[in-house]
């Protein structure tokens, strides 16, 4: 998927990031205890091979201070219609959120909330996992990213820059 | 509250993803959607391992991971802390999710791609809720008694029927009644053959009595090949294998093949194997437009009913021809009609009337048989007995089915409303009724 411009980050992933996805983070603290956590919106930055994701600081607080602590993130974004999930990796850091993080959080709930439903998925159910309450910011530098999409390239390296 | 993960069964149904997440032992995290968590008991759950290897080398070199599921009723999260226990290629545990794995694999045309590589065991230290504002946090009862009461009064009922057809009728007019399920069939299976074949079926637009499921093939099938059951709790990227379902009485001609009932927005699939002394004797199955409509402890109430059923399906078929009786020849009419053609194929047997579709196979031959019967000697009643000691019909495995072969015979007739007509006139008896004469023509 890497494009001609050689940027980790080719334009057609970076609109798959952007779009209504499900946003999964992962994290761990300094005794290797694995984090869940989801985030409500992603804003690309392609110049800087970077991604900055929303997340609920209120519904994920362990997430958040693992990020402070060791800056260690994994994130999978999955398209819930196909299946078709990218993983990446790298070293993150915790930033308050702006305005134009808090309207990237909002235009994202309400495009994701329509594609459950679209998906015939009750608006309630949905309601659950699209959370942005007290917004915080997890700035990730990408190292690597992972087809994830369930099947033979499961897991496969798309793309290093390490 | 302690939370239990039995308290969580809903979350194991697999309609919305479950997420791990693992850590290598330098601290590089990893998170993948898992297809299937499976509750085994109140200490620990199973991950199916097909794809993710990444997750499988973490967990080899680091045991903790954590795992979310969700509750597909209200979208409450729950967070799980477990520690991986071994990985299992064998066993109860492994054949039953291999089992499950093939079920829905089988449905999506998959299922030679699809298999189970091994099962994970983990054991879980802890169960929280995630917290989300404005939703409470459903603890729902079980409702075990609730579907062990109405399975306790189905099975009464069942026992009550001592005929073939009343056996059927009560089990799939009890699964309406008492667990109100509106779509419902019964297959049977013939000893020798690898087939089921539909003898009565509830909530259709059609009765698909005669339609058959071939032993391995979606839910029904897989149900009989695994002899377990086999629950399908959201169907919507499920492609049905159904095209065949709204066939035409005029593809029913051609094909000479009854198309299977179905609903075409089906959700909810649930197939019951009908086992009984030891043998399969056939399917019970449920299906329903919404989701989740058979959890795990309808499933378990059901699959009493389903034995009961069996049971009471191979007692009537073994007592039923033992009672000797006597022909009764009367007329009945059959000149003053219509005459009517029926053609009988002999490479397989079926049968067309006025160049209408009935029935292939053994219950062709039976129609035929007493037809033939019927025109050479006159009488038109006839008893189970005499069929069994019949040579002109030529049955090995005939014996133990000659009441369901009956029944799928006298029903389909009823349905296609042929000319022809069997009548039960009493245990072992039976009459045929003409709308005109015969005119039985073999080819």
């Amino acid at each position: 998927m890497a494009g001609p411009d050689r940027n980790p980050i080719d334009a057609a992933l970076a609109g798959f990031l952007e779009s209504p996805v499900m946003i999964i983070v992962g994290s761990c603290d300094d005794g290797l205890l694995p984090q869940i956590a989801r985030a409500a919106g992603a804003i690309v930055d392609r110049a800087k091979g970077g991604v900055d994701l929303v997340v609920s600081g209120w519904q994920w607080p362990q997430t958040i201070a693992n990020v402070r602590r060791n800056g260690r993130l994994a994130v999978t974004f999955a398209r819930p219609a196909d299946y078709v999930s990218y993983q990446v990796k790298g070293r993150a850091a915790v930033i308050p959120a702006s305005a134009a993080h808090r309207q990237c959080a909002q235009r994202y709930i309400a495009a994701m909330t329509e594609t459950f439903v679209g998906l015939g998925l009750d608006r309630a159910v949905a309601a659950s996992w699209l959370i942005d309450l007290e917004p915080q910011v997890l700035r990730l530098a990408i190292e690597m990213i992972f087809v994830q999409t369930p099947g033979e390239k499961a897991g496969r390296l798309l793309e290093s820059s390490s | 509250m302690t939370l239990r993960l039995r308290d969580l069964q809903a979350c194991f149904e697999g309609v919305i993803p479950s997420i791990i997440a693992t850590a290598s032992q330098d601290g590089i995290p990893n998170i993948s959607y898992l297809s299937h968590v499976a509750l085994v008991d109140d200490d620990h759950v199973a991950l199916s391992d097909q794809f993710f290897s990444k997750t499988a080398a973490n967990i080899r070199a680091n045991n903790n991971a954590a795992v979310m599921l969700v509750d597909p009723r209200d979208g409450n999260q729950y967070r799980l802390s477990v520690i991986f226990e071994g990985a299992l290629d064998s066993g109860a545990l492994f054949e039953t999710m291999a089992a499950e794995l093939r079920a829905s694999s089988a449905q999506l045309g998959m299922a030679d791609v699809m298999r189970l590589r091994g099962v994970h065991l983990y054991r879980v230290a802890s169960v929280e809720a995630v917290a989300s504002p404005g939703a409470a946090i459903a603890t729902s009862l079980p409702a075990a008694n609730l579907h062990l009461g109405a399975a306790a009064m189905l099975a009464a009922r069942i026992s009550e029927a001592s005929e073939i057809d009343a056996i059927v009728d009560a089990v799939l007019d009890g699964l309406r009644d008492n667990f109100g399920y509106a779509n419902t069939m019964l297959l049977v299976k013939y000893p020798t053959g690898e087939r089921l074949v539909t003898i009565g079926s509830r909530g259709y637009s059609w009765t698909g009595i005669g339609s058959e499921v071939a032993i391995g093939e979606a839910t029904i099938g897989v149900a009989a090949a695994e002899r377990r059951a086999v629950r399908i709790s959201d169907m919507s990227r499920i492609r049905r294998f159904g095209a065949a379902i709204r066939a035409s009485a005029a593809d029913e001609n051609h094909t000479r093949t009854i198309a299977l009932p179905g609903i075409q927005d089906a959700m909810s699939q649930m197939a019951l194997p009908m086992i009984a002394g030891g043998t399969l004797r056939g399917v019970l199955f449920l299906e329903s437009a919404e989701r989740l409509a058979f959890p795990k402890d309808v499933e378990t109430a059901l699959s009493i009913v389903a034995s009961n059923a069996a049971a009471a399906l191979a007692l009537a078929d073994n007592t039923s021809g033992n009672e000797q009786s006597l022909v009764t020849s009367q007329g009945n009419g059959a000149l003053a009609g219509r005459p009517f053609s029926v053609v009988h194929h002999l490479f397989d047997d079926s049968v067309f009337i006025d160049g209408e579709y009935l029935i292939k196979g053994v219950s062709g031959r039976l129609l035929v048989h007493l037809l033939g019967l019927h025109l050479r000697e006159g009488r038109a009643d006839f008893t189970n007995r005499e069929m069994r000691l019949s040579d002109e019909l030529r049955l090995p495995d005939f014996k133990d089915n000659l009441e369901t072969r009956l029944l799928l015979l006298r029903r389909r007739l009823e349905e296609k409303a042929a000319p022809i007509r069997l009548r039960r006139t009493g245990r072992g008896k039976l009459r045929l009724e003409m709308a005109g004469p015969a005119l039985l023509e073999s080819r």
